[in-house]
């Protein structure tokens, strides 16, 4: 490979992976975030019914719902970035930012319940599915009555 | 405290919807309160002290007007001047003697009424934008449910605020005034000077039959709000 080919690959790369690694506009971290509590909340809500005992468990549809939450559920948590606390219609609190730890701590919360709840889909255990699903909504609030403009 | 001139006669006061009413409410309210916090499955529970607080709030605003005579919004409500003045005399080193609720105090029962039942009834519409939604808020659009959930959250504290003025004025009366209003709305008699208990005893009575009839149709009433969207889709 010529000296030159080289150069102009390597400016070329160079100039790609800046381009890769340029920080989104803090509407795009809002709509990280709203995105993903939006899919949190379309997988998880249905399941309510089977908590409730107006829908029989099915293992199938528990072990879908819970591959897609699991993943889901670390999701939100990149889209809180610094500076992106008054950006668009959020309804996150300044908290969020202002006591990040507990946040975070909330955040993590969420992953090992939800963790649990597939755990219990997975081996098909239904009184423990239903007995989780409250504890993974209560996790959902206890964040939301800190951290959530209502 | 000031030692009535005379001698204290007990006398019928609350009748038997009344003690119910207020006691089941007691139950409930803090059921609800308790089981709003914790969330998570005990939100279903929550849900069920909702409905059972909207009948029995409903049955006692419709007692107000149907019920004996001291369970009724005439025999307690009045002026805001004789509110002002019995509240002052109270404060002070006086201790007027009421058959019923008294004046600021039957302010406060239409005060928590209607706030309980504006709560219980914004309840039906929330979406707590986790997994709960009330029975009526497919009705409405989301913003709009999300929105009276958040006054839901509002409501919550005042009632909160409200009941522990009412808590606090009822043990002032205990301990500052040694009147023991709290025995009073178990037994449904109240101690009173010998005027004002012959009053009590004439007094208008409640209909036994009149009150079953109302809270049946009340609770008829709340369970087909509760089921429309499953009764009537």
């Amino acid at each position: 490979m010529k000296m030159f080919t080289k150069i102009a690959l390597a400016t070329a790369a160079a100039a790609l992976a800046t381009s890769a690694m340029a920080q989104p506009k803090p509407e795009a971290f809002v709509k990280e975030r709203k995105a993903a509590f939006t899919l949190l909340a379309w997988y998880f809500g249905p399941l309510a019914a089977v908590a409730k005992g107006e829908k029989p468990f099915n293992k199938d549809e528990a072990v879908r719902a819970t591959s897609m939450l699991v993943p889901l559920s670390k999701m939100p948590w990149e889209g809180f970035a610094p500076g992106t606390d008054k950006v668009g219609n959020t309804e996150a609190k300044a908290e969020v930012w202002s006591n990040n730890a507990k946040f975070k701590e909330l955040g993590g919360k969420l992953e090992t319940e939800m963790a649990k709840l597939a755990a219990f889909a997975n081996a098909g255990d239904a009184d423990g599915f239903k007995k989780q699903f409250g504890a993974v909504g209560g996790t959902c609030k206890s964040c939301h009555d800190d951290f959530k403009n209502k | 405290m000031t030692k009535p001139s005379t001698e204290l006669i007990s006398a019928p006061v609350w009748d038997i919807f009344v003690r119910c009413f207020h006691w089941s409410l007691v139950v409930l309210f803090a059921a609800a309160v308790i089981t709003g916090e914790i969330g998570g499955n005990a939100i279903a529970w929550h849900m069920r002290c909702g409905y059972a607080i909207l009948t029995l709030v409903t049955f006692r605003l419709i007692w107000g007007f149907v019920g004996g005579e001291y369970a009724r919004f005439a025999s307690f409500l009045t002026s805001p001047g004789k509110t002002i003045a019995f509240a002052k005399n109270m404060m002070g080193k006086g201790h007027d003697y009421v058959v019923g609720h008294n004046p600021p105090g039957g302010w406060m029962v239409l005060a928590l009424l209607l706030t309980l039942a504006t709560q219980a009834t914004l309840g039906l519409f929330t979406n707590d934008e986790i997994a709960t939604t009330g029975p009526l808020a497919q009705y409405v659009s989301e913003a709009t449910s999300v929105r009276l959930t958040g006054i839901h959250h509002i409501i919550g504290k005042v009632l909160l605020a409200l009941v522990g003025l009412h808590v606090a004025a009822v043990l002032f009366h205990l301990f500052v005034k040694k009147e023991n209003l709290i025995r009073a709305m178990f037994s449904g008699n109240k101690s009173l000077p010998a005027d004002l208990a012959r009053e009590a005893q004439g007094a208008r009575k409640a209909s036994t039959t009149l009150g079953f009839a109302v809270f049946v149709l009340v609770i008829a009433l709340v369970a087909v709000i509760v089921n429309w969207s499953v009764w009537f889709k």
